[in-house]
């Protein structure tokens, strides 16, 4: 085992820990600007119907902030889920499936939600054009 | 010299402490009940740690209703129409404004939560008013949102 570091008289994680409260850390800290421009775009599109949504689409740094969002947000709920999972769940191999499982979803919400802010972006044809429909 | 009537050094026993709680041992020295899970009492600053989790849970939902918005935008005016009926309606309602509501505690209490994770705001008035600050704030915003909506004529009942 390797000798104990210390940064400013307090011990640094030996493994990982220290590099997921950062992480942690960091995403609130981007997610506190972000979240106030989602509450904005939130207000714009109430009641704005699917017109007003599109054009709010149509607009390019809208489509991208909101893609950034999505990920940044989906980041860090998966980190803060694995958390409660690592918090109650003490059998290693339910623990494991969990955090996998949770992971699993996260991805595969931004892959999606991705894959349809793109298309809305690019103003494609709506859905399942395309696809086979 | 008058030999204390009890054991132990009475002078050093704490008249404060952080549960509020004291009990009469069989020694008859009246000391702070020791934290527990079944006599702890509710406090702010547990609650609103509490209500970080809580609201994340639910913001967890919350995530994969905001990508169902995005499928209902990408499958078309008609799919969106019926998105929005459906979320238009009393419950759908409910469960955003549930959804806004775990958003602004979430934010708030998160805000707190970094505020002191640099080591500021520990000592337990401060905490206490952080957390209180941080409950307030979080309901208040979301309310305050909704309202908004409802007396522009964004969202109608």
């Amino acid at each position: 085992m390797s000798a104990k570091r210390f940064n400013k008289g307090v011990k640094v994680s030996e493994r990982h820990g220290a590099g997921e409260w950062q992480a942690e850390r960091l995403s609130s800290v981007m997610l506190i600007p972000l979240t106030v421009w989602g509450l904005w775009s939130g207000w714009i599109m109430s009641g704005a119907g699917y017109d007003g949504a599109m054009e709010w689409f149509g607009n390019p740094l809208n489509a991208l902030v909101l893609a950034v969002t999505l990920m940044i947000s989906l980041w860090h709920m998966n980190m803060g889920l694995k958390v409660i999972v690592d918090d109650y769940i003490h059998k290693p191999a339910s623990r494991n499936a969990l955090v996998g499982l949770i992971a699993v979803v996260c991805v595969l919400l931004a892959a999606v939600g991705v894959f349809f802010i793109v298309r809305l972006a690019l103003g494609s044809a709506p859905l399942p054009a395309g696809f086979g429909a | 010299m008058s030999i204390s009537p009890l054991p132990g050094d009475a002078s050093n026993d704490p008249t404060e402490d952080q549960t509020g709680r004291f009990v009469r041992q069989p020694n008859g020295r009246v000391r702070p009940l020791s934290p527990h899970l079944q006599v702890w009492r509710w406090h702010v600053t547990m609650a609103s740690s509490i209500l970080v989790r809580v609201s994340g849970g639910a913001l967890s939902v919350g995530a994969v209703f905001v990508v169902l918005w995005l499928m209902a935008m990408a499958f078309g005016p008609d799919a969106y129409a019926t998105f929005t009926r459906l979320m238009g309606s009393p419950l759908g309602l409910f469960v955003w404004f549930g959804l806004t509501v775990a958003a602004g505690v979430h934010f708030a209490n998160g805000t707190r939560n970094l505020i002191q994770d640099t080591g500021a705001g520990l000592t337990p008035k401060t905490a206490d008013a952080l957390s209180w600050a941080a409950i307030v704030l979080g309901l208040v915003i979301p309310v305050l949102f909704w309202v908004a909506l409802f007396a522009t004529g964004k969202v109608v009942l």
